[in-house]
């Protein structure tokens, strides 16, 4: 008994592991967008890379105006927080021209040529000459010849900044960081880079084509459902048979359909064509067609037109199916590029929706990750909202058309 | 004769004015087909032909309604609701745009920011009133009060918004517009055509013109299908036949087209095979380069077989898309048919996997591909972070040197697809997985009830009654994906840059189309490209029905 249930124990064991790698590597973009884009620029392209976003730490230190940066420097033996008072001070690597494994480092500024600055002496080497420097070592001068640079930094104890500096690589040096997040990239890519506009844009367009679309399909799918009369059967054939062809057979002749009514580069172009959907209509048909028709009839009886039945009985009736095709329309009108990047101008920045303002911050801060990630979370945080809250109807409802199907 | 005899005044009345008025109408549009021809208006030929057609038709039907009418026949009255709804469509449709109403969304979107706080509320007031629901009151006093409160919220939100946006101004702008001459026109159709239709609405003439019982049911199915008929007939299935003819065209969008007959497909489809004495033999030898470009070429021992077509971008993109949906869908359906098994288990948890998997499927294309591109980053991105940190983790584990390839995913032309392939699985994945959960759901317990006392093991009862239950939903799964496969163009035109990739090595059939049809503007070549695409869709469609077909026949 005891085994079976270890036994048991494993197997759940193993399937929740499955479960959260996948969870993990489904999850891990979004997660991903969300911590860049509270991101400071350097901190983006930092390798190896981390979630949490961070910033350098400054300090005041007496003496200097500007805040200086902490790094962590080792001072005899133990890991400090010393402030970096000033860079890029060059530093030469100098051995004698007979023994150049024998090196000592010289700040630039303090060695002098040998033989003075117009007269300076060399030596040749492997045929080339190479200039000699005095540089001292243990209080005797030896001319040598420079090796190589590098470049260091000064940094100060800022508890006490008039002790020993020590020198050392700014690059290697870790900095000292906290962590903080920056939301004002949020701001700077909706005031700067038009997200705001194209942010209303897309909720106005998203909004008339979801009420749009919900009206004729309720109506249409009704008339499908419900009423008898003659050529009904051929055009629901008719509307069946279209719902297999792929958008973009239409995105020529619509295009050029927009350019004869004159919607070329007008919000119009993405809200009009997109209100009435075969797909949509044969949906709710699906759904009426489930409904008793009893009620109905006791309506009709009453005298109730078939307006005030469709209002008062089957719409009240059907708030799930209607929030389902709701959420489904949002989703494709929120997400879709391909026609509004082909009927609206690049340059008519005004009438952009989201993902064409996408498209032009991509080209426009391709060096600055934590914006165009900041800019894409606002393309995808609303829809997972939407998602969130009506997630109960929506996933039973996709389940559902695979069943049908 | 006793029937007619009961007709009262008015609506004899009503009557006669209702065959005058048809008598106009086909006479008014017989002066306009006459007027379109005889004073050369200036438009196209089609439009002229068009318009005549139509006119042509009204005069017809219209003459029809009004000899019913007088027979006092039903028909005449279906024929004049039609006409008259028609007409009253089109003078609304005319008013509107006379009002710039379409164009004056642009002006809304301006506003419309502002108002978005004030439509929260508004919707705050719709959840205000669905509270109710689920705290219902014994008191009625209080019920009533919740529902009038959450009525009232959503009104004002509502008028603050219409406020916050200009409405007021957008309305008087509106009515401005339509007192010029072709706005007073449009208004005076729509009461003209309004008032007809109102007269044969009114149940007195209905009964003098000999209603029956089903005839409601007829009228009232076409004018609730009405809308969305119309609006499909003009954006859809209009464009879908217009795109048929600009395949045999040379369409540009500003020119009239000219007639090119098969020109755009036989270029498409001109392909040529040739053997190659050596494998590296150059194209010029063996085809006639002025024609055809070479595609690629197959090593055959000592020779080869060159592969050359005329347009060799649409079959390197046909090559791309079917590599594509060949990779693509196998990753995004089998580990679907695995995540499904596993959440079909009724372990606690499993709604909340469910969710999180399908998140992917929502989020804009767009934005997602946007984050892949950081996260295919050769240098800083976090995929090749991981597979560092693997590489690592393996070398100090079995104490072996694997070389860190440090793959150049969208730079380099041998993985730029696959960075592409990867993209999709992960986003259609979790769809694939819903789908799958509910075909599981559907197959009855019993089944495998029956197949645990024949002593069936798990990997039996899934080859056995798993798979074979989940034909329907598998053959709807892998064709909805591989029809939305065929059509791949966000990732790519936004992940690579160029869009067609390294050494054209991620240019896919839309992709090509959108290139033809909106950068080139040859968009009768591009109609033709969409229309080979939607064959090829359709084959595969077709072959993997008939697939399904047959393995359902062999279960039965």
């Amino acid at each position: 008994m005891k085994s079976y249930r270890f036994v048991r124990f494993l197997s759940n064991f193993g399937v929740y592991f499955v479960l959260t790698f996948f969870a993990f590597v489904m999850l891990f973009p979004f997660l991903y967008m969300l911590s860049t884009s509270f991101k400071i620029p350097a901190d983006t392209f930092r390798y190896p890379p981390r979630m949490l976003p961070r910033d350098p730490v400054t300090i005041q230190v007496e003496g200097y105006e500007e805040p200086l940066p902490l790094y962590f420097v080792e001072v005899d033996g133990v890991s400090k927080e010393y402030a970096l008072a000033k860079s890029n001070i060059k530093v030469g690597v100098y051995a004698p021209a007979d023994d150049q494994t024998n090196t000592v480092e010289r700040f630039i500024s303090e060695v002098k040529p040998t033989g003075g600055v117009m007269n300076q002496q060399k030596v040749t080497i492997n045929g080339e000459e190479v200039k000699l420097f005095d540089v001292e070592v243990n209080g005797q001068v030896i001319p040598m010849i420079l090796v190589s640079q590098t470049t260091v930094g000064e940094f100060i104890d800022p508890q006490n900044p008039e002790s020993e500096p020590i020198f050392q690589n700014v690059r290697l040096s870790e900095p000292v960081e906290n962590i903080s997040w920056h939301p004002e990239n949020y701001t700077e890519v909706i005031e700067l880079n038009n997200l705001g506009r194209a942010l209303t844009n897309t909720t106005l367009v998203t909004v008339l084509v979801v009420i749009g679309q919900l009206v004729t399909s309720v109506f249409g799918g009704y008339a499908f459902a419900r009423l008898r009369f003659p050529g009904r059967d051929t055009v629901f054939v008719f509307y069946l048979g279209t719902i297999m062809i792929p958008f973009v057979m239409l995105i020529v002749p619509l295009y050029q359909l927009m350019v004869l009514i004159g919607w070329t580069d007008r919000l119009a172009s993405l809200i009009i064509p997109w209100i009435f959907t075969a797909y949509g209509t044969f949906l709710m048909r699906q759904h009426f067609i489930t409904f008793p028709k009893e009620i109905e009839e006791a309506a009709l009886l009453d005298g109730a037109s078939r307006f005030a039945i469709l209002k008062d009985i089957i719409i009240p009736a059907s708030v799930p199916a209607l929030a389902t095709q709701a959420t489904f329309t949002f989703l494709y009108a929120w997400n879709s590029f391909i026609w509004p990047l082909v009927i609206i101008n690049v340059g008519n920045e005004k009438n952009h929706v989201l993902t064409l303002a996408l498209n032009v911050l991509r080209g426009r801060a391709s060096d600055t990750p934590n914006l165009i990630l900041a800019g894409a979370a606002i393309a995808i945080v609303p829809p997972l909202i939407v998602f969130i809250l009506g997630q109960r109807f929506f996933v039973e409802s996709v389940a559902g058309s695979g069943v049908k199907g | 004769m006793t029937a007619q005899s009961r007709i009262d005044a008015q609506t004899n009345l009503i009557l006669r004015i209702q065959i005058v008025w048809r008598g106009l109408v086909a006479l008014l549009s017989a002066i306009s087909i006459g007027l379109i021809w005889l004073r050369m208006m200036e438009m196209p030929l089609w439009q002229k032909i068009l318009l005549s057609i139509v006119g042509g038709l009204v005069v017809v039907i219209s003459s029809y309604g009004a000899y019913q009418i007088l027979k006092r026949s039903h028909s005449g009255r279906m024929v004049s609701l039609v006409l008259d709804y028609l007409g009253f469509v089109v003078c609304f449709v005319f008013a509107l745009n006379v009002g710039e109403f379409f164009i004056g969304i642009d002006a809304l979107g301006e506003n419309f920011g502002k108002g978005i706080p004030y439509l929260g509320i508004t919707a705050l007031g719709y959840f205000l009133g669905m509270l109710e629901e689920y705290f219902p009151v014994k008191n009625k006093n209080e019920e009533s009060s919740l529902k009038s409160v959450s009525k009232w919220v959503m009104l004002g939100g509502f008028v603050l918004f219409l406020w916050q946006v200009n409405a007021l101004n957008g309305i008087i702008y509106f009515l401005g517009k339509l007192t010029q001459p072709s706005g007073l026109i449009a208004v005076t159709g729509l009461v003209i055509f309004g008032m007809s239709l109102w007269s044969l609405s009114r149940p007195n003439v209905a009964h003098a013109l000999n209603v029956k019982t089903g005839h409601e049911q007829i009228i009232n199915g076409w004018l609730f299908l009405s809308p969305n008929l119309l609006g499909f007939l003009i954006f859809f299935a209009g464009p879908l036949l217009l795109s048929f003819y600009f395949s045999f065209t040379d369409s540009d969008a500003i020119r009239t087209p000219n007639w090119l007959g098969f020109d755009n497909y036989s270029k498409i489809l001109n392909i040529k095979f040739s053997r190659l004495d050596s494998p590296d033999q150059l194209a010029r030898d063996v085809v006639d380069i002025k024609v055809y470009d070479e595609v690629g070429r197959f090593t055959l021992g000592n020779t080869g077989i060159l592969f050359a077509a005329a347009d060799k971008f649409f079959w390197l993109a046909l090559r791309n898309t079917l590599t594509f949906v060949l990779f693509a869908v196998p990753l995004s359906v089998i580990p679907a048919l695995l995540l499904s098994n596993i959440l079909n288990s009724k372990l606690p948890g499993m709604k909340f996997y469910r969710a999180v998997y399908f998140m992917p499927s929502i989020a804009a294309v767009v934005g997602i591909s946007l984050v892949w591109q950081w996260l295919y980053n050769a240098t800083i991105g976090y995929i090749n972070y991981f597979i560092t940190l693997g590489i690592e983790f393996w070398n100090n584990l079995f104490n072996v040197a694997v070389v860190d390839p440090k793959i150049q995913w969208v730079s380099d032309e041998n993985t730029a697809l696959f960075a592409i392939i990867i993209i999709a699985a992960w986003q259609t994945m979790g769809f694939n997985t819903v789908l799958f959960l509910a075909g599981l759901q559907n197959i009855p317990g019993e089944l495998y009830e029956a197949a645990t006392v024949d002593g069936a093991g798990a990997w039996d009862k899934f080859w056995g009654i798993t798979l074979p239950m989940l034909a329907p939903t598998t053959f709807y799964v892998v064709s909805t994906t591989t029809i939305q496969a065929m059509q791949v163009f966000e990732q790519v035109f936004i992940l690579m840059n160029p869009p067609e990739g390294p050494n054209n090595s991620t240019i896919t059939l839309v992709l090509y189309l959108y290139r033809s049809g909106f950068q080139n503007f040859q968009q009768g070549y591009a109609s033709a490209i969409a229309w080979v695409l939607f064959i090829v869709i359709f084959g595969l469609t077709l072959i993997q029905f008939q697939r399904q077909r047959r393995s359902s026949i062999y279960e039965s």
